[in-house]
């Protein structure tokens, strides 16, 4: 294989996440001379979609520390199938999974859309609709579950239900557990938040007001059905804390997004894993632009300044305009610019700050719990048709509001428990075989605590969807993201340099989203990111036309 | 809206993801330009990267859009192929049978489509230049260099006024051996081209075109891969997604 070193590049690319590829994406018409590099011998860093065998090789390198440090804790389990019967589905072969690490799902109004129209790159993504939102409504009475450590038989006892959320003012009057003073003041919410900015004497005061008190005490919004408003929000916090400020502006997201794109749904997500894909896409255009893509091939660090090489004639640790660094096996390069995210450009990170970080921040870093279920069973019922004319439904989200599980613990410590977020998606997005489905969870708590929760909502949701026998989970994966520039490091793993990059020549994108919804502001770093490379001349951000022999009238029909 | 049933409904219509793969020079690019342009150049230029094209195919009871990823023989690095060949539904791994050194490179993109791609994957196993191989000997030299490695190659028996370094057989063997559809074409007369992508469209299982392509074997759910499929170019908001960019 050809060596990297003493080659000169106008731009380097660090890492395939999402941001990156995107980068990639919008630089691919610009004529730069781009190198384009991931320490991971997959695409799409943060963001990826792994097969089961992946996912094996992600786990064990996390466990080692060797991998990305936004990720630890990372374990899976698989499910013994030998009670299951002979006619539920059996865990593939490891590439019938496309697990996505990063389940965003995408809103019909995110500039993200329009973007990868422009540039011409929708061309090979597929989207499916996400349908319906459900809520959780545990038992009646009280939670009802036993403090102890939760059994399929003790939920399946006391077991909750999935309750629909209305995707609009026809369903809430069609809705029978209402009563008419309850959809009248539902109607009302829903034509406030309909143009809720103009109507600032309303709300301006609730800013940080708790959203259920604003909702019981502006709109007289029964208490049993805050639930399903809040699920509208995706927010990650309990119910407390999230301001009405928050809760209006992404309600009114999940509203003004349905039917933007078919009757009765408002969000999307790519086909195949995810996020990943759009990567995917991202370096596909940078490499029929003529970038050069190198996988597992990471950064090392600044090429030492004792010792000047020589790269294309010149002398080059710290030319005038170019930035030299060593990569993984001690190529030297140099680029005018470098570009990626806070965790690959850690090699480079200024030194002074690269003392022993260890100890800082580490309470305030928001941390989130994921895990990815495997399911035998294609959970149909979560799945009904959105309206005449409508896509199927590929994905589906059910929501445990903050105090609908509960653990031991929290019994004991009073507090109150952020709610679980779970994506449910059907075979049709290639993530798994038919007759199977994925759970993607998704909660605002560390450690085993929050795994355990995660656990509770993935049993509680299997009993709760009405199907005999309850299907089993075939296998999982679960793992903590860290977010923030000073993750909760596990004694034996060497604690990252705060990135404090100073010069200005790199440019660094910051920690991805935890959002559960894509975050156009990560668009936004992209482009001033995007804009710094190319001054004055980039003309329009991602508007390009479709290459010759891409048959664009083909698609239209 | 096309009523399903009136007579001049389209037949229904399936995207396929094609990747091409193959040693620097043994004729991908032009296979796919015969295929889409009919056209041939001469002295076609090394693939930079990746190149994207699209064609359709009509069958009798359906239509296969092509979506073909052309990609470097040349890829330094060999980091680019799989950023193609995931979620591809075929691939035509092609050599060149004036050269045997690309036959055994064949062989590892077979290995490697096996053990990483899409486990349904249609691959197609494809020896271009077959004009080169006449019983008449070629009259025009080929202009991509390889002339000096094929010399020094050992001839065959008999084979002195023919360029060809790779018996039909040996390929052929090999192809059957793997479950690989096999042709012999040249992009230069257009021989066996068209049949190459008919064959692989005709090969892609039916229910692979639905809702869980990808995954060969399992029982398609019934669905229609449109009717899951959302068009973002069907935005109603005028301002929406063909609007201009938010940010
Ligand atoms: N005689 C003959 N020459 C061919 C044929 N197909 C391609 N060539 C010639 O072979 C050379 C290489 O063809 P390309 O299509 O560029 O090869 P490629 O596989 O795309 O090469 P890379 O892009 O570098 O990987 C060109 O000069 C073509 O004209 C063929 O069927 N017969
Ligand atoms: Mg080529």
């Amino acid at each position: 294989m050809e060596t990297l070193d003493g080659t000169d590049w106008d731009v380097l690319i660090v890492g395939t996440g999402l941001q990156q590829s995107l980068l990639a994406l919008a630089l691919s018409r610009s004529g730069k001379k781009i190198l384009h590099i991931d320490k991971n011998d997959y695409y799409g860093g943060a963001e990826a979609a792994l097969s089961l065998q992946d996912a094996e090789v992600w786990a064990s390198k996390i466990a080692e520390c060797s991998s990305t440090s936004i990720f630890t804790n990372a374990s899976i389990s698989q499910y013994s199938q030998e009670e299951s019967g002979s006619d539920v589905p059996k865990l593939s072969f490891s590439r019938a999974y496309s697990l996505a690490l990063a389940p965003q799902l995408i809103y019909a109004r995110s500039s993200l859309l329009p973007l990868l129209v422009s540039s011409k790159v929708y061309r090979q993504l597929e989207f499916l609709a996400v349908g319906s939102w459900w809520v959780y409504s545990p038992a009646s009475g009280f939670d009802g579950l036993p403090s102890s450590p939760a059994s399929a038989d003790d939920i399946s006892q006391s077991r909750g239900r999935l309750i629909k959320v209305p995707s609009g003012r026809e369903d809430i009057f069609v809705d029978q557990s209402l009563d008419m003073k309850s959809k009248r003041a539902l109607m009302k919410f829903l034509r406030f938040i309909a143009e809720y900015e103009e109507q600032s004497e309303v709300w301006e005061s609730h800013r940080q007001t708790p959203f259920p008190s604003f909702l019981s005490e502006q709109f007289r919004v029964p208490a049993h059905f805050h639930g399903a408003l809040m699920s509208l929000a995706l927010s990650s916090s309990t119910s407390n804390h999230t301001t009405t400020e928050f809760a209006l502006a992404r309600i009114a997201r999940h509203l003004r997004s349905i039917g933007m794109f078919g009757p009765g749904f408002g969000s999307v997500i790519p086909r195949w894993g995810g996020l990943s894909e759009i990567a995917q896409v991202g370096c596909r255009a940078g490499a029929v632009g003529g970038a050069t893509y190198v996988l597992g091939k990471g950064l090392d660090g600044l090429q030492s300044l004792g010792a000047p090489q020589l790269v294309d004639g010149m002398t080059a640790t710290n030319t005038p305009d170019g930035v030299a660094v060593r990569l993984k096996d001690g190529e030297a390069v140099t680029a005018r610019w470098i570009a990626g995210s806070t965790d690959d450009l850690q090699p480079i990170a200024s030194q002074e700050s690269s003392g022993d970080g260890r100890t800082e921040q580490t309470a305030t870093v928001p941390v989130i719990c994921r895990s990815i279920s495997v399911v035998a069973s294609p959970l149909e019922t979560l799945f009904p048709a959105l309206a005449e004319g409508a896509p199927a439904p590929a994905g589906a989200v059910v929501v445990f509001a903050s105090g609908s599980l509960s653990l031991s613990s929290d019994a004991e410590s009073g507090a109150e428990l952020p709610p679980v977020h779970v994506f449910v998606h059907s075979s049709d997005t290639g993530e798994c075989p038919a007759g199977q489905s994925v759970l993607y969870t998704n909660v605002a708590l560390g450690g085993e605590e929050g795994f355990a929760l995660l656990d509770r909502a993935v049993q509680s949701l299997l009993h709760a969807v009405d199907i005999q026998p309850v299907p089993a989970v075939l296998w999982s994966l679960r793992y903590q993201q860290n977010y923030g520039s000073a993750p909760q490091f596990p004694q034996t793993c060497a604690s990252p340099k705060t990135p404090s990059v100073k010069d200005p020549r790199v440019l660094e994108f910051g920690t991805a989203s935890s959002d559960l919804a894509f975050d156009d502001s990560m668009l936004e770093e992209v482009k001033s990111v995007w804009q710094k490379i190319m001054g004055d001349e980039g003309g329009d951000f991602m508007v390009f036309e479709d290459r010759e022999g891409t048959n664009a009238d083909a698609d239209d029909e | 809206m096309a009523d399903p049933g009136a007579a001049s409904a389209p037949k229904p219509s399936s995207s396929v993801k094609l990747v091409l793969l193959g040693e620097a020079a043994v004729g991908k690019s032009s296979l796919v330009m015969r295929f889409v342009n009919n056209d041939f150049q001469e002295n076609k230029e090394p693939t930079i990267g990746a190149a994207f094209l699209t064609q359709k195919c009509n069958l009798p009871t359906r239509t296969i859009k092509f979506e073909i990823w052309d990609t470097a023989g040349q890829e330094r690095f060999a980091s680019l192929a799989p950023m193609y060949y995931r979620n591809a539904q075929a691939a035509l791994v092609v050599y060149d049978i004036t050269k045997a050194s690309s036959l055994i490179k064949a062989q590892h993109w077979v290995a490697e489509l096996q053990r990483q791609a899409s486990p349904g994957i249609v691959i197609a196993l494809v020896g271009n230049k077959f004009d080169l191989a006449s019983t008449t000997a070629p009259s025009d030299a080929t202009s991509n260099g390889d002339d000096a490695d094929a010399t020094e190659e050992q001839d065959e028996e008999g084979a002195e006024t023919d360029a060809r370094k790779v018996p039909t057989k040996t390929a052929k063997a090999y192809a059957d051996e793997e479950g690989l559809l096999f042709f012999e074409t040249s992009a230069k007369t257009g021989m066996n081209v068209t049949e190459v992508f008919t064959a692989i469209a005709n090969a892609i299982p039916e229910t692979s075109l639905k809702g869980s392509r990808g995954v060969g074997g399992q029982t398609s759910l019934g669905r229609q891969e449109d009717s899951a499929r959302v068009n973002l170019t069907s935005g109603r908001d005028a301002a929406g997604p063909n609007g201009g960019c938010a940010c």
